[in-house]
């Protein structure tokens, strides 16, 4: 899948995953990837910053926890400004989704 | 693992904001490839392959430290270090620019080198051998010493300045045609090793002819005080008939003679003073005096004889007398010095 189009929608798909539980970077592109079937490809590196931005923005926090392993994982849940923004661009994609598939359904068998 | 910090090195070091949070996204990219690797390890990869995996799939770490700059901010020192770092190994490799450098700087001291000889040649020389004709260098001093062979090679030197024009277009023709015929891909190592040797063959003239410039001159030195000597003794001897002959006119009441007198015997004590080195006893160790103390003694008993002088003109006996002794009191450890000559 076009890397750009995921672009834009990381932030929607973060707070969505998150809105489920709280998750560390890992399990989060584990999940992406795994829900998606691996059809996004994308840099994981790129993850981060984008969970940086949305935790300056408050849209999310993150907690460091130990596990017993002694490994210590960065946990990020969803804040209460993060789910009003969750529901706005929930419903920001599926009045663009309803919009590109009218247009797409118009254009049907012409491609 | 080095690898994997190696790598958390280059994505970390830049990142804007205090050290602390460095520290935290270090750990979480840690921990976030930790993860991925062990994922790729159970799935049959070694763990070479799984870091090496983990790592691709994160994104290069210039990609990745752009977007953690981007939303951090970043440091400017570590970016200057960089900067610097990527520049050295650009350069490093840059094999055309040492090869080029090295070429200019030895043919900059080629240049020098040939100019300096060219400066000895036309200038130098001439004059020692113009000096050493004079008697001024005693050669017969040069002949008894290792360095008796310098004055002959300054000769050689000046012979083959003669040849100079034909020297360079020898050299000319012969660069011309390496450059025309050969055709090796270590020509520009060999074009380096022959400059380099020519550089080194220059030099050996450069001391050669630095040395016999200064050590003959150095060696022969005593001819100068051997030549002076003599007017030393010259202007003393007129120093003391010139006060002799004030002394016995004092009771005549000569004026006049009195300051013809006691101009020569100042004329002779100045020029004493220029050759004072020549006195014997600046020269003779243990208990000397040295040059500079003997010129000292001679600017004082010179103030005398201009006392002596001004007393003279005030037709001031008395006043001439003080004068006198006081110049006998400066000029006395002089005579003493002349009268101890080296053994």
């Amino acid at each position: 899948m076009d890397s750009e189009l995921l672009k834009g929608t990381l932030a929607l798909l973060i707070l969505s995953l998150l809105s489920r539980k709280a998750m560390y970077g890992y399990e989060i592109a584990a999940t992406v990837h795994r829900d998606t079937d691996g059809a996004f490809t994308w840099r994981e590196g790129s993850l981060y910053p984008n969970l940086h931005k949305m935790e300056a923005d408050g849209l999310i926090v993150g907690e460091w926890e130990e596990k017993e392993t002694g490994r210590k994982r960065r946990y990020y849940h969803i804040t209460k400004k993060g789910r009003e923004a969750l529901r706005e661009k929930v419903q920001s994609w599926t009045e663009l989704c309803r919009a590109v598939n009218r247009i797409l359904e118009k254009s049907d068998g012409q491609a | 693992m080095d690898k994997l910090e190696r790598y958390l090195d280059q994505v970390c070091r830049s990142i804007g904001g205090p050290r602390s949070l460095r520290q935290h996204i270090r750990q979480e990219l840690r921990e976030h490839l930790r993860d991925a690797a062990a994922e790729h390890r159970a799935a049959g990869m070694s763990e070479e392959e799984a870091l090496d995996r983990a790592l691709g799939d994160f994104g290069g770490p210039e990609q990745v430290r752009a977007e953690l700059e981007a939303t951090h901010g970043h440091r400017l020192l570590p970016v200057v270090i960089d900067k610097a770092m990527q520049w050295r190994e650009k350069t490093m490799k840059a094999k055309w620019l040492w090869m080029s450098w090295a070429h200019v700087v030895l043919t900059m001291v080629i240049g020098l080198e040939v100019l300096f000889l060219t400066f000895a040649n036309v200038f130098l020389v001439p004059r020692f051998q113009r000096l050493t004709h004079d008697g001024m260098i005693d050669s017969g001093a040069l002949r008894e010493t290792d360095v008796h062979w310098m004055p002959s090679f300054l000769q050689g030197l000046r012979l083959t300045g003669g040849y100079t024009t034909w020297l360079l277009l020898g050299a000319a023709a012969m660069w011309g045609l390496f450059e025309w015929r050969v055709h090796s891909e270590n020509k520009s190592f060999m074009r380096l090793s022959a400059l380099g040797t020519a550089a080194v063959g220059l030099m050996v003239a450069v001391a050669l002819t630095a040395a016999s410039l200064t050590l003959p001159f150095l060696i022969a030195m005593p001819a100068f005080a051997r030549i002076s000597a003599p007017i030393a003794t010259e202007q003393m001897a007129s120093i003391d008939t010139s006060v002799s002959a004030i002394e016995r006119a004092i009771p005549n009441k000569d004026w006049e003679a009195m300051q013809e007198n006691a101009n020569r015997a100042s004329r002779a004590a100045d020029n004493l003073a220029r050759v004072a080195f020549a006195i014997p006893a600046a020269t003779a160790r243990p208990a000397r005096l040295t040059a500079d103390e003997l010129r000292a003694r001679l600017d004082a008993a010179n103030e005398s004889l201009r006392d002596a002088r001004q007393a003279i003109q005030a037709k001031d006996a008395g006043r001439l007398e003080a004068a006198l002794r006081e110049f006998r009191q400066s000029y006395g450890p002089v005579l003493e010095a002349a009268k101890k000559p080296e053994k």
